[in-house]
């Protein structure tokens, strides 16, 4: 699996440069957090955030990464995505988050949603500087 | 040639750029031109030599078995030195390392016996540089130090000239998997089912989409059933992405159903906020077909 090959690399993060990379993103994701131990319905609901904070990267600043952290501790699961990028940044947090609004004649639905499907979601971003997006979901376990 | 859909090949635009990267100067240009005059004299020699070497091992001799091939290679190669150190180094030399490459790779070549027999050359060139500056330390060192840089160019273009014959493969295939993937079939009178398995992006869409249309215009369909069994998860991209050929196949005056939606991706969606409302959409292909039938008035039992 492509997860075990950058970890045995000790890596822990993945260059986003193209559409394909995206892809990458999502399945180092989906194999992590199936090892981890997360159901179908999370493994599911973070992949597709996954997918949107990608997307968002590849979309608005063209070049980023998304780094990864799991976390496991009697009884909980973990995980801690970030994408950073040195994009044009968001002008107006609070706005992004509102469903429809959208810079790039999208849906406007994905910064929303990902709220929705995460436990937590956390922005900074500098006016043309750029942005970073952390992400968590936890989960019980046996 | 045009190289300009590699991630990984020089392009000859960029190759002057290249050549200052590795600081080759037109002193080494001008150093070249004494190393000619060794490479002249030893040329036999050292190609003799290298193929007397080369041929003790098994995995070489897989590739050179037969005396012909091997005096023709000979001469090649006697040709390729040569060229080394009298090239102009301008466009027909850059087209003619990348050729060598692109003819590796394809005679199954592997990079390893590439770069295994160029350092035997240079070993056998280094006591020669010495010899004719008379062991003189600074001449020795300055020619060599061309010799060096030429190398690395050379491999440099051969290397990328393997990796882009790699990436062109890969290439190629990843088109014939999205025109695979998406197999569109009439399988009622007035009924196409476009089956998608994997994951919709830009470039698949596109043609997803040109496909689905023209089926329907051809077969004169009235309903098409996109089938998503096979979709992992949908974002809001896939999503409107879906939305987009459904308007398109409406556009033609046909209805979209969407079957396989699975529970997982009903609850994405609803997290997503994405509003299907307008668009039939079934659990299964058979519950889609079975609407699908009852909307053109065809009776099961």
């Amino acid at each position: 699996m492509l997860v075990d090959k950058l970890t045995a690399q000790g890596a822990t993060g993945l260059s986003i440069t193209s559409e394909s990379d995206i892809v990458a993103c999502r399945k180092v994701i989906r194999d992590l957090t199936t090892q981890l131990g997360f159901g179908m319905t999370d493994v599911t609901r973070i992949v597709t955030s996954v997918s949107e904070l990608a997307r968002n990267v590849y979309v608005h600043a063209k070049v980023g990464e998304m780094r990864w952290n799991s976390m496991r501790s009697p009884g909980k699961i973990g995980i801690e995505i970030i994408f950073e990028d040195k994009g044009p940044g968001i002008a107006d947090i609070n706005q992004a988050l509102e469903p429809g609004f959208s810079t790039a004649k999208s849906m406007g639905m994905g910064l929303p949603g990902v709220k929705k499907l995460m436990d937590e979601l956390e922005i900074v971003s500098v006016d043309g500087k750029g942005t970073l997006v952390k992400v968590k979901k936890w989960a019980k376990v046996k | 040639m045009n190289y300009s859909n590699s991630n990984y090949i020089t392009v000859f635009e960029q190759w002057e750029d290249q050549k200052k990267f590795f600081c080759f100067t037109e002193k080494d240009a001008e150093n070249l031109q004494k190393l000619h005059t060794i490479s002249a004299q030893s040329c036999d020699e050292v190609v003799e030599s290298l193929y007397d070497h080369l041929l003790q091992f098994e995995d070489v001799r897989i590739f050179l078995s037969n005396p012909e091939m091997i005096k023709r290679l000979k001469e090649s190669q006697k040709q390729y030195f040569l060229e080394m150190t009298a090239g102009d180094y301008g466009e027909a030399y850059y087209e003619k390392r990348i050729n060598i490459g692109i003819t590796h790779k394809r005679l199954g070549i592997p990079p390893r016996l590439y770069m295994g027999a160029y350092s035997y050359y240079v070993q056998l060139m280094l006591p020669k540089i010495y010899n004719h500056v008379d062991f003189d330390q600074k001449q020795a060192q300055e020619l060599f130090l061309t010799f060096f840089k030429i190398i690395n160019l050379d491999q440099e273009l051969a290397i990328s000239a393997y990796v882009h014959a790699v990436e062109s493969v890969v290439m190629q295939q990843a088109e014939e998997i999205i025109a695979m993937s998406t197999p569109i079939m009439q399988i009622w009178d007035g009924i196409v089912v476009a089956p998608v398995i994997g994951t919709l992006d830009g470039q698949r869409t596109q043609q997803f989409m040109e496909q689905l249309l023209n089926q329907i215009v051809e077969t004169k369909s009235t309903i098409a059933l996109i089938d998503i069994t096979g979709v992992p998860q949908i974002d809001t991209a896939t999503a409107q992405h879906l939305i987009d050929t459904i308007n398109a196949v409406r556009l033609l005056g046909s209805n979209v159903i969407i079957t396989g939606i699975r529970p997982i991706i009903a609850q994405t969606l609803v997290h997503l906020g994405i509003n299907l409302k307008e668009i039939i959409t079934k659990p299964s292909m058979g519950a889609g077909l079975k609407v699908a039938l009852d909307m053109l008035s065809i009776k099961t039992s």
